[in-house]
């Protein structure tokens, strides 16, 4: 199965800048406020891929729907291209969305009614294209994606790394210059994921979209070109973080629970993975302290 | 709008059982209310038919009496002449008639009694069989109601004590209230032991004559009111059809407010269903306008192919019935199949309805939650 993107035909996406200027996100109002984003700046380039990490509740979704021009923000400015699309119309939304954003989800979201084909193809013709020639780029690009002999198929008969290709393909139907992505691996096995991880690579540095990847998956590191840690809706530094030897997630330095071994401290989420690193130090030591780059 | 109509389909065929449901109750409503009107208008048919199908354009009643079939007329002796030399009055054939109660085998039946005079009309206009009486012990029976008694030409009915014989069969003279039976008129008076009265004048009139101005005239004479056969046909329908177009109406109502809840709430729940693809759409940047047409043409395609369904049935079933039971004249207008269109369009609008709010309020963020 091929799947590269490098000759998919006009793919030269146009480069373009999103700019989150001093965001704020404020949920109910009175005592029942929640300030799920504050305070937020951010800049991302075009085909640069920028992964949000943070705990679960911390705003990330929030951020990234206020980027998706999904939701609008209480205070601050997001600009695309300079253009504030914070400020704009409701009515002027759908478009921006349509034409500007490519959204990938944790769980596909695919129309359950409609095959592969017309899960992407549906998304040209609501940008205009005329039913031909969006069934035509629909299949060029799924073909590309690897999903050639699926064209046909319904979501149901699709396997959750082809479903999460299919949305790929409906996300970069209308050459979207950014792609928004909240936990796009989150449902996949480890393999799949990888091969979902290389092709928003590929989408970021061989046709320049900017990409924005919401997730608590350390593996999406490796691809990212930058790492950002959101807590209590902030922005905080990523060097004080280091990662659980025994169950892979990330946490602070300033954590309670740590251990020296052989010379070197260890952080973990819980006191169940610290003892499941005594029972067996020499297995889980290998994979020592990395802190976060930041 | 390609996508939004194959995405409507889509929805709606992946749905079988659910798209079965709604075209079903939607063809039922529609069946219910062709088969309501058709019988309405069937039954005004029958009520007018022996106006419609006399002789002449106007009619001599009795003084204050304005109905052919709801009041016992009875003109004043003498009359006849009088009428006939009004001018622009071509010809007066009079007619005696009256409700009257016949016992068919011990079950008492209403049927409307015509006493005329074979030579001048105003007897049966179309026989299915036999001949018009030439005595005064002879009859002409209505065919619908001879055939549901088992009676048959050379049969005895006894009429007010006498009995008559069965020596023709009309057609179009049934309703499933009054059917007609004819004498000859010197006989109905005998029955009636009113000798040379009269019930009715059914007047000609001379070719180009006001009709207005020779009413006039006639209504001059005394004792008498004279009317146009179409005023008095409506006057019966008045007073018959009314008493049951209310009632139907309302049926009909509720046939249509019915179908209209079967495809809303199957549209609705539908919709309820897939709020989330909805919400995928809007998201992705479908705008509201979108999604309704995609909602509205699921409503549309179940209700006008229930629409159709229900026209089909309506024909079906209308055969049905009159052939089991013939007193019933059920009678389609071409123009019912478009009213039915035409409701299956109104209840796809109405049933749309709350789908579409549900569309409207979904928030598009929504999306990111799971
Ligand atoms: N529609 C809403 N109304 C009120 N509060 C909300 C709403 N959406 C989110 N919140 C709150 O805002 C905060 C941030 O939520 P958000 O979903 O952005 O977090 P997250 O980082 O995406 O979490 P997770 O990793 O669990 O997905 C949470 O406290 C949440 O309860
Ligand atoms: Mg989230």
């Amino acid at each position: 199965m091929k799947k590269d993107l490098a000759d998919v035909p006009g793919r030269l996406a146009p480069t373009s800048t999103l700019e989150v200027d001093h965001v704020t996100k404020r949920y109910g109002s009175g005592d029942t406020e929640v300030a799920a984003v504050r305070e937020v700046s951010l800049s991302v380039a075009a085909g640069e891929i920028v992964l949000i990490m943070g705990p679960s509740g911390s705003g990330k979704t929030t951020l990234l729907s206020m980027l998706g021009a999904l939701l609008k923000p209480s205070a601050g400015e997001i600009r695309l291209n300079g253009e504030v699309i914070s400020a704009m119309r409701e009515n002027h939304l759908p478009d921006i969305r349509l034409r500007k954003f490519g959204f990938i989800f944790q769980d596909f979201n695919l129309l359950s009614a409609l095959s592969a084909l017309e899960n992407v193809a549906i998304v040209a013709e609501l940008a205009g294209i005329k039913r031909s020639a969006a069934r035509k780029a629909a299949a060029i690009l799924l073909t590309n994606l690897g999903l050639g002999d699926r064209l046909n198929f319904l979501p149901e008969k699709l396997s959750g790394g082809e479903k999460q290709r299919v949305a790929i393909a409906r996300a970069l139907i209308n050459d979207p210059a950014l792609i928004l992505a909240d936990e796009p691996t989150a449902n996949l096995d480890s393999k799949i994921g990888h091969e979902i991880m290389r092709l928003l690579r590929q989408i970021a540095k061989k046709q320049g979209r900017s990409v924005v990847i919401v997730s608590h998956d350390q593996r999406i590191k490796d691809i990212a070109d930058r790492v950002l840690w959101l807590e209590d809706g902030q922005f905080k530094d990523m060097v004080t973080m280091a990662t659980d030897p025994v169950c892979g997630m990330t946490v602070e330095l300033d954590n309670e629970i740590k251990i020296e071994w052989e010379g070197q401290l260890f952080y973990f989420c819980a006191k169940g993975c610290r003892d499941e690193f005594f029972s067996h130090p020499e297995q889980f030591s290998s994979r020592s302290v990395q802190p976060v780059k930041g | 709008m390609a996508g939004r109509m194959s995405l409507a389909r889509r929805n709606l065929l992946q749905e079988k059982t659910r798209m079965a449901l709604s075209v079903g109750g939607v063809a039922l409503a529609v069946m219910l209310t062709l088969v309501l009107n058709a019988f309405l208008s069937g039954m005004n048919r029958q009520i007018t038919s022996y106006l419609d199908h006399s002789p002449g354009s106007l009619v001599v009643a009795q003084e204050d009496v304005v109905n052919l079939l709801g009041a016992t007329s009875l003109l004043p002796g003498g009359i006849m002449s009088q009428v006939e030399a009004v001018r622009s009055v071509d010809e007066a054939i009079p007619i005696l008639s009256q409700f009257v109660i016949l016992d068919l085998h011990g079950k008492k039946q209403p049927a409307y009694m015509v006493g005329y005079d074979p030579d001048e009309g105003g007897g049966p206009w179309e026989l299915f069989a036999g001949r018009q009486p030439r005595t005064k012990r002879e009859m002409v029976f209505d065919q619908v109601l001879a055939e549901r008694h088992g009676l048959k030409i050379g049969d005895e009915v006894e009429v007010l004590g006498k009995d008559f014989t069965i020596v023709g069969l009309s057609d179009g003279t049934t309703s499933w209230m009054t059917s007609f039976f004819f004498l000859q008129k010197a006989a109905a008076e005998n029955l009636l032991l009113s000798p040379g009265s009269t019930s009715f004048l059914l007047l000609t009139t001379s070719e180009g004559a006001d009709l207005e101005s020779t009413l006039q005239r006639l209504n001059n004479l005394p004792g008498v009111n004279a009317l146009t056969k179409q005023e008095m046909a409506v006057n019966d329908l008045k007073l018959f059809a009314q008493v049951f177009s209310t009632p139907l109406k309302l049926m009909v109502s509720i046939a249509f407010l019915v179908g209209t809840m079967v495809v809303g709430l199957v549209i609705y729940t539908a919709t309820v269903e897939r709020q989330r693809e909805y919400g995928v759409l809007k998201a992705i940047g479908a705008r509201n306008g979108v999604l309704y047409q995609v909602v509205l043409v699921q409503a549309l395609a179940a209700s006008l192919t229930g629409s159709l369904a229900g026209v089909l049935l309506a024909y079906g079933v209308a055969q049905w019935i009159m052939a089991v039971r013939p007193q019933f004249l059920i009678v389609f207008d071409p123009s019912d199949a478009v009213w039915a269109l035409l409701s299956g369009l109104g209840m796809a609008l109405l049933a749309a309805l709350f789908p579409a709010r549900v569309v409207a309020g979904l928030a598009p963020a929504e999306i990111f939650r799971r």
